[in-house]
């Protein structure tokens, strides 16, 4: 198969998906109910879409093709009310977080389609434990050039958008230690890491075919990269974020990717070398451990700084943009947790401090992503019905 | 050392030992070992093989008596009120809020259950009373069968979840309906519906407020000790038969107050309650023994002398209930196939109508007798098929972890 020809699309068009957790409402370990949700979805008309994933106790929703933070964060909130409303009906929960904090991976079934059956038989253990859950986001881009370039502009910014998303510290019932436990079971993927440093589509074709020639790969979805170019799309896709606690953060992130991407298209701040990479690994290591702690080691100046005063560095240079986008309220709900807690790792390990029981987490979770934490639900908490079928960016 | 000289000293009194020990002792290990021979040979749930050594100690004339009293009855009191009392924890009243075809289809599922029994047997020529009590014994699925077999086979999904509701439903509907039963019995036939009325309330609010000791003193426990912990679960354990000894005393439902007391613990909080399946060890050996004495509460001549009508029963609950689930599934969101699954879940009568048979007992015991032969052999038939048609169900259901393929050794 070879690659296919890169769609264009609308500069700095977004689209998000988010993979959610579904957990029974008793002990609030993963429950199997996605092919449930799905059925009970099927005559709801919603502004994206909702789809199964690769095992049973998963479901992923995705906006359509939005334009502003404002736009994506209307459409994640009606896909989240629809998406609730259905759970209710089953005695489910729904929730964000990078991890299940307790889950049994072996206990995962694998969702009944030929090609999440084919992903299973190849990668075995891994593909269960692969039960993590993340947030994608779609930069749009006019050609497979720009996009390119942007990518390679982005790259220097992973370990930001790792530590600001990181919700994934417990697995298997232990604090790891880190904040985003989830991209460990990601590196263990054999062609999980960077894109190559190719700076325009004809080089990557060639790398493509290079790769396909000895049989590694048949397309792209079989690279796991932190940020890949999506050609039928027309956009790069970021990959690295934990599936935040809520809707409101969720759509903060991707605000706040498209200011950046707005930043490096407009002023080409930096010139983008392969040595950009050099410390690359290293930095996404200390986002995942250490979170806003940890350290970033500047491309281009060698400067050590923490991941935090990166970040409000960050907000700085891009309050422009910000304004630009009208993502202005994105970058303050990010300024404002930067201030607290920090991340969303940060405060499911304030919870479990304080509860000393993980499904009670789990359960505050499901609170906060229905956004009633401190509210009771009622059943008159329908969903209103949006007119838009579904969308593909 | 003189190893004769001790064996002398050892006070054998000779064949068969009248130790009630050694009876137990041999059951337990006849009913472990059988558990785990139907499980390697046949992927079957083990309650099977428990219910196997019952029914073998019943062919050879050793069955427990009916109406069960003394210690038989105490096992089944004791393991029942564990089961429901976990099963009762885990119904999730909230669901039938965001849920109402929920409540729709258990209310369907009884009535139509209840209903098609009572019809059949009149047709069969048996008198309004005793139709109408088989109707009421055989009204509550076995909700500790089912809850039994799923959690054993790891079932998990929307069926395990709605089996184990409907099942604590029609365990309360059944137990509620035999105390109107036993007032009108009570009454002579001219009962007014104040009596009726007054009956239900005196047992279902004695119970309920047991019910409801027992749950904030088990809340309580909880908060102070970590109920994951083996040790500290005993805790909960001695205090559930604690509440059923109570509830015996003052002549209460066995099945209402454990039921209950898990509902009222699930309601009155949403923090996630949680402790090992069964109560760990200790609770698994009554389990066990529950399932053998029930197994074993049959005999041929009962067989002979009630099967025809327990054959009639046994298919018209089937079609009743199995309607009733089936008319709502799809308005309550399950599929068709979930529907049939749930229905084909709901076939075990087991312990509970035992014990319901044994309360008959107590309060009209000739009709009690007319229809212990009809009840005990519809549960000698779905004794060993219930079981079996719960994994069929969960199975069908696709809701039982997939077998991993043998690895070579």
């Amino acid at each position: 198969m070879s690659l296919e020809p890169f769609a264009a699309s609308r500069p700095l068009s977004l689209g998000v998906e988010l993979e959610l957790q579904i957990v029974n409402t008793h002990d609030y370990d993963l429950a199997p109910v996605a092919a449930d949700l799905m059925r009970l979805l099927r005559k709801t008309r919603l502004p994206g879409e909702v789809k199964p994933e690769i095992t049973s106790s998963m479901i992923e929703m995705a906006t359509g093709i939005c334009a502003s933070h404002a736009q994506v964060l209307a459409e994640l909130r009606a896909i989240r009310d629809a998406l609730v409303h259905a759970a209710r009906r089953l005695d489910v929960g729904l929730c964000g977080g990078g991890t299940h904090p307790f889950q049994d991976w072996s206990r995962r079934r694998i969702y009944d389609t030929p090609r999440f059956h084919q992903v299973a038989e190849l990668y075995g253990y891994l593909s269960k434990q692969f039960t993590i859950f993340g947030q994608h986001v779609h930069i749009g881009c006019p050609n497979a050039d720009e996009a390119l370039v942007l990518l390679h502009g982005m790259s220097r910014f992973i370990p930001h958008l790792i530590a600001l998303a990181a919700s994934s510290p417990f697995v298997q019932n232990t604090d790891t230690g880190f904040n985003s436990a989830r991209l460990n079971s990601v590196f263990a993927f054999p062609l999980s890491g960077r894109a190559p440093f190719a700076l325009t589509w004809q080089e990557f074709q060639v790398y493509f075919a290079k790769m396909t020639r000895t049989g590694v790969v048949a397309s792209m979805k079989d690279f796991y990269w932190d940020i890949r170019p999506k050609p039928e799309f027309g956009t790069i896709e970021v990959r690295v974020l934990d599936t935040p606690l809520t809707v409101e953060k969720a759509a903060a992130l991707a605000g706040y990717i498209q200011c950046l991407a707005r930043w490096l298209r407009e002023e080409s701040p930096f010139v983008l070398t392969e040595d950009d990479y050099l410390p690359y690994t290293f930095n996404r290591f200390q986002a995942c451990r250490f979170g806003l702690d940890g350290t970033y080691v500047d491309p281009g100046t060698g400067e050590h700084r923490t991941l935090r005063d990166e970040i409000v560095r960050t907000f700085e240079l891009l309050a422009p943009h910000a304004a630009m986008l009208e993502a202005e309220p994105a970058i303050a709900l990010l300024r404002e947790e930067l201030a607290h807690l920090g991340n969303d790792a940060g405060w499911i390990r304030a919870q479990h401090a304080r509860e000393h029981l993980l499904p009670e987490v789990v359960r505050q979770q499901t609170l906060r992503w229905s956004g009633e934490f401190g509210r009771r639900p009622t059943p008159s908490d329908a969903p209103a019905d949006h007119g838009r079928g579904p969308a593909k960016m | 050392m003189n190893w004769r000289a001790i064996f002398e000293a050892l006070p054998v009194t000779g064949w068969p030992p009248p130790e009630p020990v050694f009876w137990f002792a041999l059951l337990l290990v006849g009913g472990a070992l059988a558990g785990e021979l139907i499980q390697r040979m046949s992927r079957l749930p083990r309650v099977v093989g428990y219910t196997v050594v019952g029914v073998l100690a019943a062919a050879s004339g050793y069955g427990a008596r009916v109406p069960l009293t003394g210690s038989s009855r105490l096992v089944v009191d004791l393991a029942l009120a564990l089961l429901l009392f976990e099963i009762g924890s885990r119904v999730h009243l909230n669901w039938l809020r965001f849920n109402p075809a929920l409540l729709a289809s258990s209310l369907a599922e009884s009535l139509c259950g209840a209903a098609a029994i009572f019809f059949a047997l009149r047709e069969l020529g048996i008198g309004t009373t005793d139709a109408m009590a088989c109707a009421v014994l055989a009204l509550p699925a076995s909700a500790a069968l089912a809850g039994r077999v799923a959690h054993e086979l790891q079932a998990d999904g929307q069926v395990t979840e709605r089996l184990t509701l409907l099942t604590a439903l029609n365990t309360l509907y059944g137990a509620l309906a035999l105390v109107v039963l036993q007032a009108a019995l009570h009454a002579g036939g001219g009962l007014s519906s104040v009596d009726a009325l007054s009956a239900l309330a005196r047992s279902f609010f004695g119970s309920l407020l047991l019910a409801a000791v027992l749950a904030a003193v088990v809340a309580a426990a909880a908060r102070r000790l970590d109920l994951r912990n083996e040790s500290a679960v005993l805790l909960v354990l001695g205090l559930v038969l604690l509440a059923l000894g109570t509830a015996r005393m003052f002549g209460l439902s066995t099945l209402l107050v454990p039921l209950l007391a898990g509902v009222t613990l699930r309601c009155s909080t949403e923090r996630p309650w949680i402790w090992p399946r069964h109560f760990g060890t200790a609770g698994g050996i009554l389990v066990l023994m529950l399932f053998v004495v029930v197994g074993s509460a049959w005999s041929p001549a009962l067989l002979a002398s009630g099967g025809l009508a327990a054959l009639l029963l046994v298919g018209a609950r089937l079609l009743g209930k199995g309607f009733g689930v089936w008319a709502f599934a799809s308005w309550s969101g399950a599929s068709q196939r979930q529907g049939l699954a749930l229905a084909i879940g709901l076939t075990p009568l087991s312990a509970t109508a035992l014990v319901m048979l044994a309360d008959l007992h107590m309060g009209a015991p000739a009709l009690a007798a007319r229809v212990t032969p009809i009840v005990l052999a519809a549960i000698a038939v779905l004794e060993l098929a219930g079981p079996i048609a719960v994994r069929a169900a969960l199975v069908f259901a696709g809701e039982l972890p997939l077998r991993q393929k043998k690895s070579a050794r």
